[in-house]
């Protein structure tokens, strides 16, 4: 499903690469946790999993085929279709009503917004974001803006979903919530990679990979 | 992507920047009053100064700028089938033809008040007021409201005869146009089954434009063909025609001058305000590049947005800029001012916003999105 292949990637004036000539392969159907201190290089790990960054050499493999050097517009497009990703601080636009957040990637992926409005106040049913949907993030707390992030993410079903530190500050009912929603959607046939410092979310996965 | 999927796509990103122009009233607002300033600032100076000469210029074509007149003697030889002739010339967007004016009467008042009689020839006489299918042609006339008050026919019902003897039934009033105000008052015969032998004493040409009064008269009188070219003379408006260059260039300069420095400053204020708009939602456009929105889709949307509230100020820009110049008994500068500098407000915004753009499309996702 996704496999990274000697991956090595420096930031420009750093004076050595995050990591270099990693390999690693992530099945669908499975959680793979990516932990380590602070420093080593997870989130970027994770963004050039997420094909936002280009390695400096090695290569990326979304369903088999090389994807990390295609051009911007085409990884894009792989980003919107077959990804979804939750963010450190959730992310949300805090201009836009909660519904406006969790169906923003229809716009990206080109289906109606009515589907994807019907589908986004399911997932908020599903995870307990019981908010007016015309409420803006600033008015929830931060338990929930992070449950909204989970259902924008998985708004489209996304076959790899990537999150980074989705628990970081968030109560342990909520973590627990996050936790068993990732595990559910792997048990869907997806492939589900996070980043995290949580021993206990670390533990609920079914792999880890030390940085 | 099909012209369904298209269609979709447009109808989503224009609801996504009407959605994203509300979300943000404050920058919104002030692009839409930088837009309402320029339209009103554009329409209050420019559209003043363009419908005040529309208004001139509209004063100098009533003198009859495009008009050219030809007079024969009686015996010069200028006959009817001078219209043919000329039918070939480029430029011309109406002519006729006149008899030497013959003195009516009323016929039931034969001493009463004597008005010139014409006949008229040509294809096109309802420009003078004739209709276009006129009952009894050659047998019937038409008079002004001045011939008809002399003649004695308010009601326009009657009869009139000629010192030469022919009597023609008055069926109807016509308003002589400027160019024709010499003939008044003004009695047409209308000849519409002319053999083109029946002797002429005034030819009128309109040409298309003022500026062609000159060769067209040249053309015309080139093809003339009468016995004695000593007694014809043309009157032609060519001085009123440059005037009305002159009027038309000078006006017209100053307000491109005053229009050009009004948008280049609406665009840069535009620009900045969207590139301020831009730095503030740097992590706003990381999310977007992060979460699957394309470079293009970035940059049509900032766009779209842009058109959104350009369009908005627009609008409102013009109503109120209407309202002020009616209520000042200023002129309107007319439909077709209005819709240009709608056209080249929009293209301006759009311009000054395209490098925002772009610059908001580059943002890197890990750089805006990741927490220290």
């Amino acid at each position: 499903m996704l496999r990274a292949q000697n991956l090595t990637f420096g930031y420009p004036h750093a004076s050595e690469p995050a990591f270099a000539d990693w390999t690693a392969e992530f099945t669908a159907g499975t959680t793979t946790a990516l932990t380590g201190p602070s420093g080593r290089g997870k989130s970027t790990l994770l963004y050039l999993l997420g094909l936002m960054l280009r390695p400096t050499s090695g290569e990326i493999f979304v369903d088999g085929r090389p994807a990390s050097r295609s051009d911007d517009s085409t990884r894009a497009h792989l980003r919107a279709k077959r990804f979804g990703f939750v963010f450190q601080d959730a992310a949300l636009d805090p201009t836009r009503t909660v519904i406006d957040n969790v169906t923003e990637t229809a716009l990206y992926r080109g289906v109606s917004r009515s589907a994807a409005a019907h589908r986004g106040r399911a997932l908020l049913d599903r995870f307990g974001v019981e908010v007016p949907s015309n409420r803006k993030p600033g008015q929830v707390s931060g338990g929930q803006a992070q449950r909204i992030a989970l259902c924008r993410a998985l708004l489209s079903a996304p076959a790899i979903l990537l999150a980074d530190e989705p628990t970081g500050n968030l109560d342990p009912v909520t973590t627990a919530v996050v936790v068993d929603a990732l595990r559910d959607h792997a048990a869907t046939g997806a492939t589900v990679i996070v980043v995290t410092h949580s021993p206990d979310v670390a533990a609920a996965c079914d792999r880890r990979i030390e940085l | 992507m099909t012209v369904a999927g298209f269609r979709l796509q447009v109808i989503a990103l224009t609801r996504e920047a009407w959605a994203t122009s509300i979300a943000q009233p404050v920058a919104s607002g002030v692009t839409v009053l930088v837009v309402i300033g320029m339209i009103l600032t554009v329409m209050l100076t420019s559209g003043r100064t363009i419908g005040a000469e529309q208004k001139v210029l509209a004063s100098i074509d009533t003198a009859g700028t495009r008009t050219l007149q030809v007079r024969a003697e009686a015996d010069a030889g200028l006959t009817a089938d001078v219209l043919t002739r000329i039918a070939h010339i480029h430029g011309i967007e109406w002519a006729a033809a006149f008899s030497a004016p013959v003195d009516a009467t009323n016929t039931v008042i034969p001493d009463g008040a004597r008005v010139p009689a014409r006949l008229a020839y040509g294809s096109h006489l309802e420009r003078l007021g004739v209709p276009r299918g006129s009952p009894l042609p050659g047998a019937v006339a038409y008079a002004s409201p001045a011939a008809l008050d002399l003649l004695g026919l308010p009601d326009v019902a009657g009869s009139i005869t000629t010192t030469t003897g022919s009597s023609y039934d008055v069926v109807g009033q016509i308003l002589p146009p400027e160019f024709l105000s010499g003939f008044e008052p003004a009695v047409f015969v209308p000849q519409p089954h002319a053999t083109g032998s029946e002797a002429v004493a005034a030819l009128v040409v309109i040409t298309e434009d003022p500026a062609l009064v000159g060769p067209v008269s040249d053309a015309v009188l080139s093809v003339l063909a009468v016995d004695d070219p000593t007694k014809v003379t043309i009157q032609t408006s060519e001085e009123l025609a440059q005037l009305r260059l002159l009027v038309q260039s000078q006006l017209a300069s100053f307000s491109r001058g005053l229009v050009l420095v009004t948008l280049a400053t609406t665009g840069v204020l535009v620009a900045v305000i969207l590139f301020g708009l831009v730095m503030m939602r740097r992590r706003d456009f990381g999310r977007r590049r992060a979460l699957g929105a394309t470079r293009g889709l970035i940059v049509a949307l900032l766009l779209t947005q842009t058109a959104v509230l350009t369009l908005t100020g627009v609008g409102v820009g013009m109503v109120a800029s209407t309202i002020a110049l009616i209520a000042s008994g200023d002129p309107l500068p007319g439909p077709s001012f209005g819709a240009a500098i709608s056209m080249l407000t929009l293209a301006t915004t759009i311009g000054a916003a395209l490098l925002p753009a772009v610059f908001a499309s580059t943002r890197e996702p890990i750089r805006e999105l990741r927490v220290a």
